[in-house]
C-alpha cells in the first residue's frame, strides 16, 4: 500500500517534469528551415465552419482559410499544394501549436490582447462582428429583449466578452452557458435551453433555418489571425508578409468574395488593429 | 518562460482556482445525489432481479441492457435536448443527476443481484424454517451478508460515477469539467488547468479507490 503511493507521486512528478521540458524550448529561424527541410506545412483548420474551413464529402477542405493556407505555402515553399490540413477544434488548436504538430492554425481564430500572450498572432485577415440568432417564435427582435434570458455562446470563443459590456449599457442582466461545439448551440437553441445563438456573423449564417431570425444588432468587430507557437517570429514574420501583400495586391478581397464572405473594411480594421497589440504588451508588463 | 506551463499561466489559474472550486463543489453534490439514486436503484432493481416476478425481471433486463450499452454522453444530451420537444423540461442539475443515477444504477443493479445471489441458499432456508417472511429473511439475513460481498464493486461504480459526471460539460453543466473547459478556451491556458482538474478529481476519487481496495483485502480475509 505504501509502496504503491510513492510510486503514484514519483510517477506524477515524472510526469509533471516532461510536460515542463518543452516549454524551455526556443526556436528562430530553424523552424522555417523545419518546414522547407519537411517539405509540406501542417495547418490546423475548421471543418465545420462554411466559408471559412469545412471538410467537403469527398474529404477536401475549404474555405477562405483553407486559400490562405496554400497562399502561405505557395510563399513559403512555392507550392500551394504542399499543405497538409487537419481539423481542429476549440480544444485541440492551442496544444497542436505547441507541441509541433502544426506549424499554424487559421482557423476563426480571433486575436485578443491575452490570447497574444499564448500565441504569436498574424496581423487579422478578417473581420466579423457578432451577432444574435433568436428563434421566431420567441418574438425577440433586439438584444433589450434578452433581459433574464440565456444566450448560448461557443466554448473558447470570444463572443461573451463582445455582449457583456452592452449588456451593463443597456442596464439588462444577461445569462451565458458556452457549449463545445456551433451544433450543441444550436440544438440548445431549438431545445429553448437557451433564448439566443450567438457567435460571428459570418459562421451564424450558416446556422439559419425557417425556425430562426437573424438580429440585425451588431456587435464589437471580431478579427482572425493566423496562430503561431510562441517565439517562432520566423514563420510569423512570413504570415504578416503574406497578409500584408494580399491585402496590397487585391487577392484578399477576391478569396473573401469567392467564399461568399462579406467584404471587409480594411480601414476600420486598422483604426483598431494595433490596440490589440499595445494592450497585449501592456499586459505582459503587468 | 513561454509555453503552456509558463510561470504566468500557473499564477493565472491560481488567480481563477475560486472559480474551479465552485465547479468542484457542483461535481461533489452531482455526483452525491447521482450516486443516492443509483444505489436505490441498485438496491430495489437487484432485489427484484432475485425475485420471481418475470415480467418485472424482463423490463429491468430491458432497462438494464440499453442503460450500460448507449454512451452516457447520447443519455444525457438526450435528456438536455429532446426532452424539452416532448414539453419536459428538467434544469441542467436535475439531467445530471438523472442521468448519472439511471447509468450508475443499470450496473448497480447487476452487483447487488450477483452479491444476493452469492449468499448461500441454506441461509435463506434457515431463515425460512425460523418463521421469517420474505422481507424479513432479505433485510435481516441476505442483505447485510450480501452488502459484504457487493460493496467494493459498488464503491468502484461510486468512483465511475465521479468521473462520468465529466459528460456534463457537453451540456454546460456548470461542474469541475465545464469550468476546465471554459475557462482554458477562454484563456488558451491549458497546462496548468488540466493537470489541476486532474488533481481535483483525484483528490475524491483516490480515496474512494483506496477505501474499494481495503474493503476487497476484508473480504478476501472473509472478515
Amino acid at each position: 500500500m505504501r509502496n504503491n503511493r510513492r510510486m503514484l507521486i514519483c510517477l506524477l512528478a515524472a510526469a509533471l517534469l516532461l510536460l515542463a521540458a518543452p516549454s524551455l524550448a526556443s526556436e528562430t529561424d530553424a523552424a522555417l528551415d523545419a518546414i522547407r527541410t519537411r517539405g509540406k506545412l501542417l495547418v490546423g483548420v475548421k471543418a465545420d465552419v462554411p466559408g471559412f474551413g469545412a471538410q467537403e464529402l469527398g474529404g477536401e477542405f475549404a474555405g477562405l482559410e483553407i486559400d490562405l493556407a496554400k497562399a502561405l505555402a505557395e510563399k513559403i515553399l512555392g507550392d500551394p499544394n504542399a499543405v497538409v490540413f487537419t481539423a481542429v477544434t476549440a480544444k485541440t488548436r492551442g496544444p497542436l501549436l505547441d507541441t509541433g504538430e502544426l506549424d499554424v492554425v487559421i482557423a476563426t481564430f480571433t486575436i485578443m490582447p491575452d490570447r497574444l500572450l499564448q500565441y504569436e498572432f498574424s496581423r487579422p485577415y478578417f473581420v466579423d462582428a457578432v451577432g444574435l440568432l433568436v428563434k421566431k417564435a420567441d418574438g425577440i427582435s433586439t438584444y433589450a429583449d434578452l433581459a433574464d434570458k440565456t444566450v448560448g455562446v461557443a466554448q473558447s470563443s470570444s463572443t461573451r466578452a463582445a455582449l457583456e459590456p452592452a449588456a451593463e449599457a443597456l442596464g439588462i442582466k444577461v445569462e451565458f452557458l458556452e457549449f463545445p461545439t456551433y451544433p450543441d448551440i444550436k440544438a440548445a437553441l431549438d431545445s429553448g435551453r437557451v433564448q439566443c445563438f450567438s457567435v460571428d456573423k459570418a459562421i451564424l449564417t450558416g446556422y439559419i433555418d425557417d425556425t430562426v431570425v437573424l438580429l440585425p444588432d451588431s456587435f464589437s468587430a471580431q478579427p482572425y489571425g493566423m496562430s503561431i507557437k510562441k517565439g517562432n517570429t520566423a514563420l510569423l514574420a512570413a504570415a504578416d508578409e503574406l497578409v500584408a501583400e494580399l491585402r496590397a495586391n487585391g487577392k484578399l478581397d477576391e478569396m473573401v468574395a469567392a467564399n461568399a464572405l462579406p467584404s471587409v473594411n480594411w480601414d476600420e480594421v486598422d483604426s483598431y488593429g494595433e490596440s490589440l497589440w499595445a494592450a497585449a504588451a501592456e499586459l505582459a508588463a503587468q | 518562460m513561454n509555453g503552456p506551463f509558463s510561470i504566468r499561466n500557473w499564477r493565472a489559474w491560481f488567480a481563477a482556482a475560486p472559480l474551479f472550486l465552485k465547479g468542484y463543489g457542483q461535481t461533489l453534490l452531482i455526483s452525491l445525489w447521482g450516486l443516492i439514486f443509483a444505489l436505490l436503484i441498485g438496491v430495489f432493481a437487484g432485489i427484484a432481479l432475485t425475485g420471481k416476478n418475470k415480467p418485472v425481471k424482463a423490463l429491468l433486463r430491458g432497462y438494464m441492457s440499453f442503460f450500460q450499452n448507449t454512451p452516457l454522453m447520447i443519455q444525457i444530451f438526450i435528456y438536455y435536448n429532446v426532452l424539452p420537444k416532448a414539453g419536459i423540461r428538467i434544469g441542467v442539475f436535475a439531467v445530471g443527476v438523472l442521468g448519472l443515477a439511471l447509468y450508475t444504477g443499470a450496473y448497480a443493479a447487476d452487483i447487488v443481484a450477483s452479491a444476493i445471489r452469492a449468499v448461500p441458499l441454506g441461509q435463506r432456508e434457515a431463515a425460512e424454517s425460523q418463521g421469517l417472511g420474505y422481507a424479513q429473511t432479505l433485510w435481516h439475513v441476505i442483505l447485510p451478508q450480501a452488502v459484504n460481498v457487493g460493496l467494493p464493486a459498488l464503491t468502484n461504480q461510486a468512483v465511475n460515477l465521479i468521473k462520468n459526471s465529466s459528460v456534463m460539460a457537453v451540456i454546460a453543466g456548470g461542474e469541475l469539467m465545464y469550468v476546465a473547459d471554459s475557462w482554458s478556451g477562454t484563456n488558451l491556458i491549458y497546462g496548468p488547468t488540466f493537470v489541476m482538474t486532474g488533481v481535483l478529481y483525484l483528490t475524491i476519487c483516490l480515496p474512494i479507490s483506496m477505501f474499494a481496495r481495503s474493503l476487497e483485502k476484508r473480504s478476501v480475509r472473509g472478515v
